[in-house]
């Protein structure tokens, strides 16, 4: 998970108004249950992964492990948005409410190509029912191809800040 | 021991509600005030989750002198270390002196254990190395040899599954296990040994702890729960297709069930890559390899909340199944909240390819983010929330499927087996041992728990 190398994109270029528009675009989809054009917003190849956290001393580093919560390729996130799509899915039928924001975005080009890392802070709020706030935040990484005027999604790293996911699930997509 | 057990007077709530009649095991009628009632919870605290066995961890997850994680033992932390010695030791998390947690992580390699709140260090074998200003205590004001971690009162192990106990009554993990460990030896003894893979997936539901126990050796849920996965053409379009078994209880509350899948060979010894099922006729008897053979799916408890899940599934349109071997345990934080931890184990000698796999469906499925579980989550919660009110406390719920079933007089196995995987035997033998120890003042005042004679 380290750093591209082909240096920072700033606040004030064109691209970096892109890459935000996008994944605001993207926030809006997931917060209006449009799962079928958000599944559109990712590559074929795309590995998307959430990994389990331990709380452990810093020198033994952030906590991340190779195992994760989501383990997800391109097919399985389609299987996630087809099974929303049915009327049995319990843990979001009635579907929950949720709120993606996207903040802090640091923006990298790859060494080489045209791929850029995308880091951003998210926190996405979840009420369902009659039942109080559940919120996941953490960092998202996402390596991000040119798509047209858009982009697509490569990669998605999802490092929760949470050990402990205080939960029902993570029927949420992220 | 009497097989009868003596209700001792004092098993009362306060609104003069025998405990003995809130678990009706027999007739399949348990009061949903055991649910989610904080006088129950209370109750529980002391008879169940100060005197049971309850799983702390896994072998392979401290494999090197030093390695320790932090769990429970029934509802207090504990440490689960590896000393510089080699020997598996579990303690209370927390300093002999103002209590404070001794170590703070979930896992970490240590010789010493140093509280951080005045510094009393501790050798990873419990003994107390140093107290903090020691020349300012006079002779015999300090018992250091006596002021060593609280350990707990049992520990032991089997096929790597580490249990404990506060209770130095219990009886040896070995005869508590009983006849469950010939269903744990097809599970996690098949090929010699599994290993968990990765730290475990740790979340906290707003559920009393037992509707998520309840669900385990469910296998009739799966249908309506889980009708996503069917609708995806994820599971067989038939209602019945979990329902080709056995159900088992044995003493002690122990239960589970083994399963058949589709009358494929893919289907049988759990669905096992071949280089696996070729080692299984080394290390069970030939009346246990029958047994896996006609198995894809089984899932057992401990008693009362260690359960293993032995499944096969997708978590991918179109994909075929792969087994997985989860591990679960339910830890009560309130009478409302409870810890759900899940472990993915693996046979020690699985290929790179295998662990890759069935990483990937257990995590799929199961756990919170499994296109399965986060139904069965939602199902508790509900449960929960719906047994809150004075109206609800007054009626029951209803496990009585199969209460007139038959025992299979041909099992070759121990317990008591049901030719059905589908019923409530299980959970009725479940909420009998329940009862026995939510009714007995000190061990010993009943007969062996799960004795369910109706």
């Amino acid at each position: 998970m380290s750093a591209l190398t082909g240096g920072a994109l700033l606040p004030n270029t064109d691209e970096y108004g892109r890459v935000l528009e996008f994944l605001h675009h993207e926030a809006e989809l997931l917060d209006t249950y449009r799962f079928a054009d958000w599944l559109e917003l990712f590559t074929d190849d795309v590995a998307y992964s959430m990994p389990v956290r331990t709380t452990q001393f810093l020198t033994d580093g952030e906590g991340f492990h190779e195992f994760g919560f989501f383990v997800d390729d391109h097919a399985t996130l389609m299987t996630r948005v087809k099974r929303l799509e049915t009327e049995f899915a319990w843990a979001e039928t009635p579907p929950s409410r949720t709120r993606h924001y996207v903040s802090n975005l640091r923006l990298e080009r790859a060494a080489e190509g045209p791929e850029l890392e995308a880091r951003i802070n998210f926190m996405v709020t979840r009420t369902r029912q009659d039942l109080d706030y559940q919120m996941f935040t953490g960092v998202r990484r996402d390596l991000l191809v040119p798509d047209g005027d858009a982009y697509k999604v490569r990669r998605r790293t999802i490092l929760v800040d949470q050990t402990v996911i205080t939960a029902t699930n993570l029927s949420v997509l992220f | 021991m009497s097989t009868t057990a003596p209700r001792p007077a004092t098993a009362r709530l306060s609104n003069g509600e025998a405990i003995a009649d809130l678990a009706r095991a027999e007739e399949g009628l348990i009061s949903r005030r055991i649910f989610a009632d904080p006088e129950v919870y209370a109750l529980e605290q002391e008879r169940i989750f100060a005197r049971g066995w309850f799983f702390i961890g896994h072998e392979s997850e401290i494999p090197e002198p030093g390695d320790l994680v932090t769990r429970s033992c029934g509802i207090d932390p504990v440490i689960l270390v590896r000393d510089d010695e080699g020997v598996v030791r579990v303690f209370l998390n927390s300093c002999r002196h103002r209590g404070m947690r001794v170590c703070r992580t979930d896992r970490e390699n240590a010789s010493f254990l140093r509280c951080p709140y005045h510094g009393w260090a501790y050798k990873n074998d419990g003994r107390l190395m140093t107290a903090a200003a020691e020349e300012h205590y006079e002779e015999g004001e300090l018992d250091k040899p006596n002021l060593g971690l609280i350990p707990v009162a049992k520990h032991d192990s089997y096929q790597g599954l580490i249990f404990a106990t506060w209770d130095p009554e219990a009886p040896d993990l070995d005869d508590f296990l009983g006849d469950m460990k010939y269903y744990l030896d097809i599970i996690v003894g098949r090929t010699g040994g599994v290993e968990v893979l990765g730290p475990p997936q740790v979340w906290d539901v707003e559920t009393g702890w037992k509707f998520a126990t309840d669900n385990f050796t469910d296998n009739f849920h799966v249908f309506s729960a889980h009708h996503s996965l069917v609708e995806l053409g994820m599971l067989p379009n038939d209602p019945d297709f979990a329902s080709h078994g056995h159900m088992i209880v044995a003493e002690e509350g122990h239960i589970l069930h083994l399963t058949g899948g589709a009358p494929t060979e893919e289907y049988e010894l759990f669905g096992l890559p071949h280089e696996l099922r070729a080692q299984i006729p080394d290390h069970l008897t030939p009346e246990q390899v029958e047994m896996a053979r006609r198995t894809a799916y089984s899932a057992g408890t401990v008693w009362p909340n260690f359960h293993w899940l032995q499944l096969m599934s997708s978590g991918t349109i179109g994909q075929r199944d792969v087994p997985f071997l989860n591990f679960r345990l339910e830890v009560p934080i309130s009478p409302t909240r409870t810890r759900m931890w899940s472990w993915l184990a693996v046979d020690r000698d699985a290929s790179p390819e295998f662990r890759k796999a069935t990483y990937e469906t257990y995590a799929r499925t199961f756990g919170p983010a499994g296109i399965y579980d986060q139904d069965d989550m939602e199902n508790w919660e509900d449960c929960t929330r719906a047994a809150l009110g004075p109206a609800a406390k007054q009626h029951t719920l209803h496990h009585t499927m199969g209460i007139a079933r038959e025992i299979d007089e041909s099992w070759p196995g121990p317990g008591r087996a049901y030719a059905d995987a589908y019923g409530e035997m299980t959970q009725r033998s479940w909420y009998a041992a329940w009862r026995t120890y939510m009714t007995r003042e000190h061990r010993g005042d009943a007969g062996p728990a799960g004795e369910v004679t109706a």
